[in-house]
């Protein structure tokens, strides 16, 4: 199951949500997504400020191995579970770079091993900690030498799921390109063969079956699969 | 102005106008702050996960989760900046000293024989007693908003559970504050006294 999904605007639902709710009574039809959307954008700009402010390149506190919630990680996924060949599997890293590469999973983890004990908190509310096992995004930055008007990265996934985040988020030691969960091999559920983990984004910004990483100057129009429906962009923690 | 102005502003309670802005803003921003956080929390309840039981659709308010989300972090402005005003009034002007519960209260809890007397101290103490919560809402809000850059500020509530469950019964409470002040304010000083502080 995906995120919590938007309702269909019907005249029903409209009607309910206007009327007879007990702040629709006070708001007159706020209460709907298309006017949330509008109040959010509001304070958007102010909260992501802050975040950005909040943001530092220090690692966020780990927790001990005993303090892992194998059963805490729900599943979410808002298609289908794509099936990659580990063999065949290929990272392309391109975009404002001086040396774009592309590794296969052998290539990624002959690679500096870097793992990390984090709370995973998901948008839905719930949270678990886990324990993720990779790459380092900053360790892959180096070697393709991102060029210097570079200020985003675009992430693509093998099902069609799409993100794109801050290069300073991007680059903090503890953003991960992982293929190990909690001291095993990632299973294909939780993103295998490689998938973005981080304790500084909440769990929507954490892409599953990455297969390209873009270096990018400006945003696309495209932000991402969940920023496009209506949640926010930088979702820091 | 005459003799029996000065009489009658004596005889009904008054409130400043900054008391009067705090009581307005504050309880239409809990308001919508409730309304948007039940949203918010039907995504996956607090108590049973996905299998748990919800709250309907008349109490919520954002019509999904990042509407609900959208609301709550807009209006946690308006509830925490009022908040903050409000203490600062209540700290320059000294209020604090004289309008909020102190240890003669509780004096008059234990041994006044004055049942209006009595009265009074209950109230004061409920509507001091408040404030913690207040600030309690705002405090687990941002713990569980940044987790990870105040991680020291989410470690206060030990784990991920007891915090949203904190942040939770933050609701209920306020509901039964809000409920026992009014009743309370009634006894004090009659509808007058409530009237007094909303228009």
């Amino acid at each position: 199951m995906g995120l919590i999904l938007p309702p269909s605007l019907s005249r029903r639902r409209l009607l309910i949500g206007a009327g007879l709710s007990g702040a629709g009574l006070l708001l007159n039809g706020c209460g709907t997504s298309l006017g949330s959307r509008r109040v959010g954008q509001l304070t958007e700009p102010l909260n992501q400020a802050i975040e950005q402010l909040l943001l530092s390149q220090s690692p966020v506190p780990e927790f001990p191995i005993s303090a892992i919630q194998p059963d805490q990680l729900l599943i979410n996924t808002f298609d289908e579970t794509p099936q990659l060949d580990p063999e065949q599997f290929r990272l392309v890293v391109d975009g404002e770079v001086n040396q774009p590469m592309q590794f296969s999973l052998a290539d990624l983890q002959a690679l500096p091993f870097k793992d990390m004990v984090i709370r995973h908190v998901c948008v839905e509310g719930w949270a678990a900690i886990v324990q993720w096992g990779g790459v380092q995004l900053q360790t892959l930055a180096q070697l393709v030498q991102p060029k210097a008007g570079v200020r985003y990265v675009f992430f693509t996934s093998a099902d069609g799921y799409y993100e794109s985040w801050d290069l300073a988020s991007s680059l903090h030691p503890q953003t991960l390109m992982v293929y190990q969960k909690n001291g095993q091999p990632l299973s294909v559920d939780n993103g295998a063969p490689l998938r973005l983990a981080s304790p500084i984004k909440l769990g929507y910004k954490q892409s599953k079956w990455v297969t390209q990483i873009t270096f990018m100057n400006e945003l696309r129009p495209r932000l991402g699969y969940w920023e496009d429906r209506g949640y926010e962009w930088f979702a820091g923690l | 102005m005459t003799a029996s102005a000065t009489k009658r502003n004596a005889k009904f309670p008054s409130q400043s106008a900054l008391a009067k802005t705090f009581h307005w803003v504050n309880i239409i921003a809990l308001l919508l702050m409730m309304a948007s956080g039940l949203q918010i929390y039907n995504a996956n309840p607090v108590f049973g996960g996905r299998a748990g039981w919800d709250f309907p659709e008349l109490v919520l308010l954002g019509g999904w989760l990042a509407g609900g989300r959208a609301w709550h972090f807009a209006i946690m402005w308006v509830y925490s900046l009022n908040l903050l005003a409000y203490g600062v009034f209540v700290f320059v002007t000294r209020r604090w000293q004289h309008r909020f519960a102190s240890s003669g209260d509780l004096k008059a809890l234990r041994a006044s024989q004055n049942e209006k007397r009595k009265n009074f101290a209950k109230h004061r103490l409920v509507y001091t007693a408040i404030v913690p919560v207040l600030l309690l809402a705002i405090a687990s809000g941002l713990a569980m908003y940044k987790p990870a850059q105040l991680h020291w500020l989410a470690a206060l509530f030990g784990n991920w559970q007891t915090l949203r469950t904190v942040h939770f019964l933050t609701v209920p409470i306020v509901l039964a504050f809000s409920l026992v002040h009014s009743l309370l304010a009634l006894k004090v000083g009659n509808l007058r006294l409530i009237k007094s502080m909303f228009v």
